[in-house]
């Protein structure tokens, strides 16, 4: 099995390289990224919650990769540390090279239930179907972005900027998230049955179970249920 | 920026490994998937949704077009997400205190890593080398973790109950008080916290704005009153 996928539960890591440029006001492209990204923040609520399937997920821009740390703890560390003395190239050698990168990358990550399959690129070519506009709104900056027109393009453009996990690690459930919101909103509405029934007659506590059954309708997946992305109950 | 959604917290950590000890690294993972009993620690820590670790070699950056420059780095690069219940802080020390060990195994060949003890050469590795999430969503930002695995026990449990009859209210009474004896560790308000999020509040702040909107006309900007009353 391969380290993507933990369960039922699958690991998505992608990093898209944007492309070196600026607008006409002279905003790189990166900029605009995260720009679109930030103003996201401000909307009624994401546009993921339109994709079915994902529990949680992320974007940020990769400016660059930087390495900042306390000296080591290594012999060779110390004594260059502390002994400005030594001459400045040999005390840089074993001080941490400087690395950069060439692209700024937009990365992607997100938990999604991908099924018994990991089935990876049905989740993708829903999240194209759902929010089209949106991913062109943020990979459209990004190299090789020109040709992807649909669903199965667009999964098999993330499919060549994925990263394989070295371990994912699932401390939830790996449940489609249609029934772990259902799950939720059961888990929430029998707390207040329970509180609000106590000290009821058997008679009467039968009949209140019974109607909070049929209006609760546990087995039905589709509703009543919590919506995706719901901050208010 | 938003590292947090709803009660979840987003971390992402970046952290180079010199190239000849990644492998190491993949080693060490590979064990750990095999041997699941290696993460028993880390389901001892159940305010983690999910967690993962991505090793990407110099040479192993995503190239997508001619137009891209090719990447010439001289480290790989470890990176680490993990989705969690709480603040930063309980969680990183929570990390030290249950799992140090493995916490350092994980992190062992990762460039002048301090070790996860002591706790502030550890809390500055975390702090220098995270990248904040832009946009981060959460399906349930109402649910914890351990919300979400006890709502899966409710459900079955009342799934359970549902098929069950009972022949008089008396034999019904005891099946109810055994369902819930049994979901006693399972049931529990999920209530919001005071700030939700940082983008929940910015919706809020937008509906309130909404609200106040003449029908006709251009909205009235918020006023430095309003703002510090949202604040407070």
């Amino acid at each position: 099995m391969p380290a993507n996928v933990s369960g039922r539960a699958y690991a998505l890591t992608a990093l898209s390289p944007i492309r070196e440029g600026w607008t006409s006001d002279g905003i790189a492209y990166a900029d605009v990224v995260r720009d679109r990204l930030q103003g996201w923040n401000t909307e009624p609520n994401s546009p993921m919650t339109g994709v079915p399937n994902t529990y949680l997920c992320r974007f940020f821009v990769l400016d660059d990769v930087y390495h900042q740390s306390l000296p080591g703890a290594g012999v060779l560390d110390t004594l260059s540390d502390l002994l400005p003395v030594l001459p400045n190239a040999l005390r840089k050698s074993v001080l941490p090279a400087e690395d950069h990168l060439k692209s700024r990358y937009l990365v992607f990550s997100s938990e999604l239930h991908g099924g018994v399959d990991g089935d990876v690129d049905a989740y993708l070519r829903g999240m194209w179907g759902a929010i089209e506009s949106r991913i062109r709104e943020v990979w459209g900056w990004c190299h090789g972005f020109e040709q992807v027109t649909d669903g199965a393009g667009f999964a098999a453009y993330i499919r060549k900027c994925q990263l394989p996990a070295a371990l994912f690690f699932n401390g939830s459930n790996d449940d489609p998230l249609a029934e772990q919101l259902k799950a939720l909103y059961l888990k929430q509405e029998f707390t207040r049955f329970a509180v609000d029934s106590q000290g009821l007659d058997a008679a009467t506590l039968r009949r209140r179970m019974a109607e909070f059954m049929q209006r609760v309708d546990p087995p039905n997946i589709a509703g009543p249920t919590w919506s995706p992305g719901r901050y208010r109950l | 920026m938003s590292n947090v959604a709803g009660k979840a917290y987003a971390m992402n950590v970046l952290t180079p490994i010199r190239w000849y000890t990644a492998w190491l690294n993949k080693l060490i993972f590979w064990v750990a998937l095999k041997i699941p009993s290696t993460l028993k620690g880390l389901i001892t820590l159940s305010l983690i949704h999910y967690a993962r670790w991505v090793i990407i070699g110099p040479k192993q950056f995503p190239h997508l077009s001619p137009q891209q420059p090719r990447e010439e780095l001289k480290y790989a690069y470890m990176l680490f997400f993990s989705n969690f219940n709480g603040s930063w802080d309980q969680y990183v020390d929570s990390f030290s205190f249950a799992i140090p060990a493995g916490l350092d195994m994980f992190w062992k060949w990762n460039l002048r890593y301090p070790r996860s003890i002591a706790l502030t050469p550890f809390h500055q590795y975390i702090r220098f080398n995270q990248i904040e999430t832009i946009h981060y969503y959460n399906a349930y930002p109402l649910a914890t973790s351990n919300d979400v695995k006890s709502a899966h026990a409710v459900r079955n449990a009342l799934l359970a109950f549902q098929q069950g009859s009972d022949v008089s209210d008396e034999a019904f009474m005891t099946r109810y008080k055994a369902l819930l004896r049994s979901l006693q560790h399972d049931l529990g308000d999920m209530a919001p916290t005071p700030i939700v999020s940082m983008s929940a509040y910015q919706v809020e702040r937008r509906e309130r704005w909404h609200a106040s909107l003449p029908k006709e006309g251009k909205p009235p900007a918020p006023t430095a009153g309003q703002e510090a009353s949202h604040a407070s």
